[in-house]
């Protein structure tokens, strides 16, 4: 056993000790993330159609409204590096604007529903009893709605909805049916979070409780949130191509991936390009955010085995 | 599974047969295990020998890690594939090893049969008990009539003592309490009268009086059976009694073989030294502090270049680090099935009376400025009046009815003073942990009041004097891993409780680097996860916050229990030292009463929501009045094997009864040995009244009970002959 | 247990009723038929626009909430879940279409968790070695992969067969050739209009089966009670199949509440895309005409499914599962 020490003479010695020693977790977190190698190769590509959505335009001299009507059809040559459509409209134009749309989908759908499901989640959890039940019920008389329908109904009606342009309503319908699961989640995972000894120790220390929830809860659930919102995106990139295709998502004149997929359809032998290409795009989104989920989930978790490695190192680092 | 046909001494001693005694039910030699892993090659186990010679008990004692339930599993064949097992396994003389699953499946349950550490989850929960024990009838006798195969499973629960037999075959796992599991699961082991019965730790996760019934059961079993036992355990009081020989194991090798009283009255290995005073005695009220070893067992992924010990070991010498010492013969005892042999070039030092105090250096008992204050002058930390906590139970689907109510802690009443450590002691379920979160909870709406260092919980209503109120007192949990969040670091873990004080900045980190030099952690591993460190460093980080902020009073909810033996040792004397040197108060939860007996002053023993003893620790543990406290005093296994063998235990019928079956009187009146040998007259008493916690005389302990020191029913005691 | 069945489908049967209602509310706000009624030739007065609706009880003057009334009236009394714009009753081609759907799912339900539990139990069995990476990587693959897209994969495959081999084996719309005879020539038909689509939604169905029951398996095949079945004197794979199996399977049957609306959902895909005129198809195509009461019986007809996938996994859960019979 060691014998209390002198606490001056500490002092000096904890200094050197101390200097630049806690390492932030997020960076111990994104070490890990980058040291795997799939995950770090989706972010690459999901980066790299992110910024040619938004920069592709620079690519071609071609716009999506534009007809060359010297090339109708064309499969891809230099004039058209992707080739046209049987409009004459260029393709890479067209791509740009649908991966644009796609991601944008996906990120809004994905961000916001994080959020519904970590603010209904929390609240069921927090509160309990009735307040529990009630929002529960809720929540599982949304599930058993069958999402689609609704969708095709709020898109396809006559009403008051029209006013918003198609991948705007595509949003707000795909939010609504997307968050259930997640906060069912996040409420178990907070019931089981808040019987945890850390939480009730610090709660025995007089910490009050929105200092707990932001401590222990939110970090500890942070990462199912993280995860959530990759799963999220993919979840409503592959909705929006799904409805879009056959016809009940996005309308022209919006583009999208599955509106070009969908578009195709009926001529893959004629115009091949015009399916394949649209759909490699996606294959490449939704394939690079499942690459990418799958890096953070070992990130994240604190018993995967290379956090061993990663902790060892830090430790290194830190003396 | 592959044996390796290289030849090292004893394999070709073997071929020739000269090895192994030829009388030997199982003889093991140079047993090997080794596991790949992602950090390399691990030698779990690294050259065992025994022979189990027929109707013998073999004790296998060692720390996790160490091996022993590893040899367990190479020898009934139940590793995994990518293991590598070398040496020799024969059953009666035909080797086991390198036996296809399928040729072994003719002797593991049939000639060897294994008992499990968890009962909990080692029966399947989807088939009923007797599918369970007719499945290991049916492998073994295909011929068997459904009739007889029932009967014999009837016949086999009875003998594990399960009431009503024939109408439990049909209740499934769940229905069953951990206790009665691990009898299934004795029954299911015997069930084809095995030669072999290899209990892994059977007891481990058991109460003391349920293991002390499951002990007994075992014992039963092995003169029903009369197979040669093989008893894995950590804890050295359970084998004493029931082995003839005795091997501990250490980082994967056994470093001590011998009779029991070879071992337990002439250790000559220093780690097996160090166990025995390691851990403490509930028979005697020495106060010495205990054997603290050092240091953590080797990576066995590593290549052990001298003896494994020798980084832990008080008495190491250059001559330790060069090559692993065999097991060497100790010279002066004749005539042992095994002979007494240690793995220690210094093993002669050791011959006679060795100190373990001194040679592991054990810390004086520290005295504590409040030894010399007599209790009554001693200001009270903590004072508990009347607290009651009742759980409804309710039932029914949308409209829920009141049917009973869960008297978990009922009227409970007692105080601490400064100093002093009160323990409370008793089954799970007995209320001791809802006491404690009673404490913890400090809340006004409570039933009864709770006084915290002068505040009670009655005028606790706004938050600076609740802040006041835990500002005094701290707690420290069972489990450490569960108790740190795993995504802190270990100086935001302590930072924590000093940020809610809003300390500045640098106090705090003088304060941490601090707090890690008390408790005996190195103050540069400030900035690892809790997962990079032991089980006994993560307890030292949960007592470490408990003292951040300088507390009077900390609760320790089972401290070791979740901690290796010779760990544990480390962890009591750092507590018994902080509260010296701290003017500390503990309040202290746990089922381990040789722990409790070594560090409190006070105890109080629950049963089913009330005390039905309080008092000094020593009067208590030596003098106990109440039939509760004495059966479960007898139920702790010592360390002596000696005393063990020749001792009466007092053995409890049955688990803690629901807390919703509590009779009128006595609580204790379903399960009471005085009680079932009272003449009826007196039963009455017992039934109707409720005896009052009050002591005999001045100064003595309370108990609640008619009839204190009363004569045990003698189907309630045994004595093992 | 049959009152805790009772008390659960009690429960579903008010989920229904609001869901559906709901679903009422958003399709009598949104679609207006009366918009496609314009378009027709000679274009019709509103008035009489309105008056032939009126007739239908549909009556685009009344609010919402009056509408509601009439229609729940309607079901109440009479079971009658309204007309169409066009005038025909729901009620009259609900059930064809119904059939339609069932025929279409019920094979590909069997087989999607047949084929999913067989191949989990496979992969777990063989966990990490060849055939388990292909499998699961499979069904890692299918996830990224939208429904409707995967059922226009399978149609372009079977249109090449076709091709390659210069003669129509498989259709790959429609549930029958028009004017087939009955007997032999009626059920080769058959098969090779039902070949397509439930290959289709069998082979991208049972991804999610497989991934779990993989899983789950895996959780178990070290678990204590294997242990004590090996101890016994059972060989690993008898321990596995008699004891680890049965365990694994109970979060499987769990699962099912959740798998069967998601069959719906894909089936919905698979009837637009192979064009088989269901529940599914009838629900787009009344979508696309404005026809409220078709909607919503449709939306009903979801979740009723949705309820039925529910209590089969309770009922599932408990038959495999005892500590859940002591209710």
């Amino acid at each position: 056993m060691t014998n209390i020490i002198d606490p001056i003479a500490e002092i000096d010695e904890s200094r050197v000790a101390d200097q630049d020693v806690v390492i932030g977790k997020s960076r111990i977190i994104f070490r890990r993330f980058m040291r795997n190698r799939t995950a770090v190769a989706g972010l690459f590509i999901f980066l790299a159609l992110f910024l040619f959505s938004i920069f592709g335009g620079f690519l071609t001299p071609w716009d999506k409204d534009t007809i060359d009507p010297l090339n109708i059809g064309m499969p891809p040559s230099p004039d058209h590096l992707l080739g046209t459509t049987q409009a004459g409209i260029d393709l890479m134009a067209l791509i740009v604007d649908g991966t644009r749309t796609s991601i944008l989908i996906g990120l809004i759908v994905g961000g916001v529903s994080v959020l519904i499901s970590a603010v209904y989640g929390c609240t069921m959890a927090f509160f309990g009893g009735k307040v529990d039940a009630t929002m529960l019920f809720i929540l599982e008389a949304l599930i058993m709605m069958p999402a689609i329908l609704v969708v095709a109904v709020a898109t396809s009606g006559g009403g008051g909805l029209k006013d918003l342009p198609s991948w705007l309503l595509l949003v707000v319908v795909l939010l609504f049916f997307s968050w259930m699961g997640t906060a069912r989640l996040v409420r178990s995972l907070s019931m089981s979070l808040m019987q945890r000894d850390y939480v009730k120790a610090a709660k025995y220390m007089g910490v009050p409780s929105r200092r707990i929830v932001w401590r222990h809860l939110v970090p500890n659930i942070g990462s199912l949130l993280v995860l959530d919102f990759t799963r999220g995106i993919t979840g409503a990139i592959l909705a929006e191509v799904a409805f879009s295709f056959i016809g009940i998502g996005i309308k022209l004149p919006d583009v999208s991936l599955g509106v070009l997929i969908g578009q195709a359809t009926g001529q893959v032998s004629s115009f091949p390009w015009m399916f394949w290409v649209p759909l490699t795009v996606m294959f490449l989104l939704t394939g690079s955010l499942a690459m990418m989920n799958d890096g953070l989930r070992d990130a994240f978790d604190p018993s995967s085995s290379s956090i061993g490695r990663a902790k060892t190192k830090t430790a290194k680092a830190g003396k | 599974m592959s044996t390796n046909i290289s030849h090292t001494p004893a394999e070709r001693l073997r071929d020739a047969g000269l090895y192994a005694p030829g009388d030997a039910v199982l003889s093991v030699r140079d047993l090997n295990v080794r596991f790949n892993s992602e950090n390399g090659v691990v030698h779990a186990v690294r050259g065992v020998d025994f022979d189990l010679m027929p109707g013998k008990t073999l004790g296998i004692v060692g720390e996790s890690g160490s091996g022993k339930s590893v040899t367990s599993m190479a020898i009934m064949g139940l590793l995994p594939e990518t293991a590598d097992i070398s040496g020799s396994v024969r059953f009666k003389g035909k080797e086991l090893l390198g036996l296809s699953d399928k040729a072994m499946c003719k002797h593991r349950g049939n000639d060897i049969a294994m008992v499990f550490q968890d009962p909990l989850s080692s029966l399947t929960p989807v088939y009923t008990v007797g599918n369970q024990i007719i499945e290991a009838l049916t492998v073994h006798n295909p011929t068997m009539s459904k009739q007889a195969k029932e009967a014999r499973a009837v016949d086999l629960l009875r003998m594990v003592g399960i009431p009503s037999p024939k109408d439990r075959l049909k209740a499934f796992p769940h229905e069953f309490s951990g206790g009665m599991r691990q009898r299934v699961m004795i029954a299911i082991a015997i069930a084809n009268d095995p030669r072999v019965l290899i209990a892994d730790e059977p007891t481990t996760a058991l109460d003391v009086t349920i293991q002390a019934q499951v002990l007994e059961v075992l014992h039963t079993a092995q003169e029903e059976t009369g197979a040669a036992v093989v008893m894995i355990t950590h804890d050295l009081g359970v084998v004493a009694g029931m082995a003839d020989d005795i091997m501990v194991m250490y980082a994967g090798k056994p470093v001590e073989t011998g009779t029991v009283e070879d071992i337990y009255y002439n250790p000559r290995m220093p780690y097996t030294l160090g166990l025995l005073g390691a851990v403490p005695r509930v028979d005697t009220a020495t106060k010495q502090s205990l054997v603290p070893i050092e240091g953590t067992p080797p990576n066995l992924a590593l290549p052990v270049t001298g003896c494994s010990f020798a980084a832990r070991c008080p008495l190491v010498s250059d001559a330790c680090l060069h090559g692993e010492p065999e097991l060497f013969s100790v010279p002066g005892v004749e005539g042992q099935t095994l002979g007494h042999k240690a793995a220690c070039i210094k093993s002669d030092e050791l011959s006679g009376n060795a100190d373990a105090h001194r040679i592991f250096h054990a810390p004086p008992k520290p005295v504590s400025k409040f030894d010399g204050v007599a209790r009554v002058e001693r200001e009270k930390v903590l004072e508990l009046k009347d607290v009651k906590k009742h759980f409804p139970l309710l039932k029914g689907a949308l409209i829920k009815r009141r049917i009973g109510t869960v008297k978990a802690v009922d009227g409970l009443s007692f105080d601490i003073r400064e100093g002093e450590c009160v323990s409370i002691v008793g089954e799970s379920g007995c209320g001791k942990t809802t006491t404690l979160l009673e404490i913890m909870e400090f809340h006004p709406d409570q039933v009864g009041e709770v006084v915290i260092g002068g505040v009670s919980n009655k005028v606790a209503t706004d938050h600076k004097t609740t802040m006041a109120m835990r500002k005094e007192m701290q707690m420290v949990f069972q489990d450490p891993t569960g108790a740190l969040d795993p995504r802190f670091t270990v100086y935001e873990v302590l930072a924590e409780p000093l940020e809610n004080l809003g300390m500045p900045k640098a106090a705090i980190r003088k304060r941490i680097m601090e707090l890690m030099k008390l408790v005996g952690l190195q103050p540069d591993h400030v900035n690892r996860f809790p997962n990079q460190f032991s089980g006994g460093q993560r307890q030292r980080i949960g007592i470490a916050r408990a003292l951040a902020v300088n507390p009077k009073l900390v609760v320790l909810d089972e401290p070791v229990s979740a901690l290796d033996v010779s760990v544990q040792a480390g962890v009591i004397n750092l507590l018994d030292k902080l509260r010296a040197e701290l003017g500390l108060s503990y309040l202290m939860v746990a089922h381990d009463l040789s722990v409790v007996r070594h560090i409190s002053d006070r105890v109080a023993v629950m049963y089913l929501g009330k005390i039905v003893e309080t008092g000094n620790v020593d009067d208590v543990f030596d003098n106990p009045r109440h039939p509760y406290t004495r059966a479960l005093l007898s139920a702790i296994p010592v360390p002596d094997p000696n005393l063990e063998r020749t001792r009466e235990r007092i053995i409890l019928q049955g688990d803690l009864p629901s807390p919703l079956d509590a009779p009128k009187g006595c609580n204790f009146a379903t399960r009471c040995p005085v009680f079932a040998a009272l003449p009826a007259a007196k039963q009455e008493k017992c039934l109707t009244l409720e005896p009052p916690l009050a002591s005999e005389k001045e100064g003595a302990q309370d108990f609640a009970c008619f009839f204190p020191d009363g004569e045990i029913d003698a189907d309630m005691l045994v004595v093992h002959a | 247990m049959l009152k805790y069945l009772m008390k659960r489908s009690g429960i579903y049967l008010i989920m229904i009723f609001l869901t559906t209602s709901a679903g009422y509310f958003l399709a009598v706000s949104s679609l207006k038929p009366a918009v496609l009624e314009q378009e027709k030739i000679p274009r019709p007065t509103p008035e009489q626009v309105a008056a032939s609706f009126r007739g239908l009880g549909l009556d685009p003057d009344l609010n919402p909430w009056e509408r509601y009334i009439q229609w729940l009236g309607g079901i109440i009394t009479r079971w009658d879940w309204g007309r169409s714009p066009n005038g025909a009753f729901v009620n009259a081609e609900f059930a064809d279409r119904v059939m339609v759907s069932t025929r279409l799912f019920i094979a590909s339900i069997i087989l999607t968790l047949v084929i999913g539990v067989a191949l989990g139990v496979y992969s777990a069995a063989r966990q990490y070695k060849f055939q388990d990476r292909v499998i699961t990587s499979y069904s890692y693959l299918v996830h990224i992969l939208p429904a409707p897209i995967a059922y226009f994969l399978v149609q372009l495959g079977a249109i090449s067969i076709n091709e390659a081999v210069g003669e129509r084996i498989f259709f790959v719309t429609g549930i029958s050739t028009p004017g087939i005879e009955p007997g032999w020539p009626a059920f080769v038909d058959l098969v090779a209009h039902y070949a397509v689509p439930t290959f289709a939604m069998t082979i991208f169905g049972w991804a999610g089966y497989q991934i779990a029951q993989r899983q789950y398996l895996l959780d178990n095949v070290n678990a204590d009670f294997v242990r004590t079945a090996r101890a016994k004197g059972l060989t690993r794979n008898q321990a596995i199949r008699k004891h680890a199996l049965r365990v694994s399977f109970i979060p499987v049957a769990q699962s099912i509440a959740f798998t069967i609306p998601a069959i719906f959902t894909g089936g919905f895909f698979a009837e637009a895309i192979f064009a088989w005129p269901g529940i599914g198809l009838w629900s787009i195509q009344a979508i696309s005409l404005q026809d409220v009461n078709v909607a919503t019986a449709t939306l009903a007809y979801g979740s009723v499914i949705f309820a039925i996938g529910a209590i089969l996994a309770d009922f599932a859960t408990t038959l495999v599962d005892p500590r859940v019979r002591v209710q």
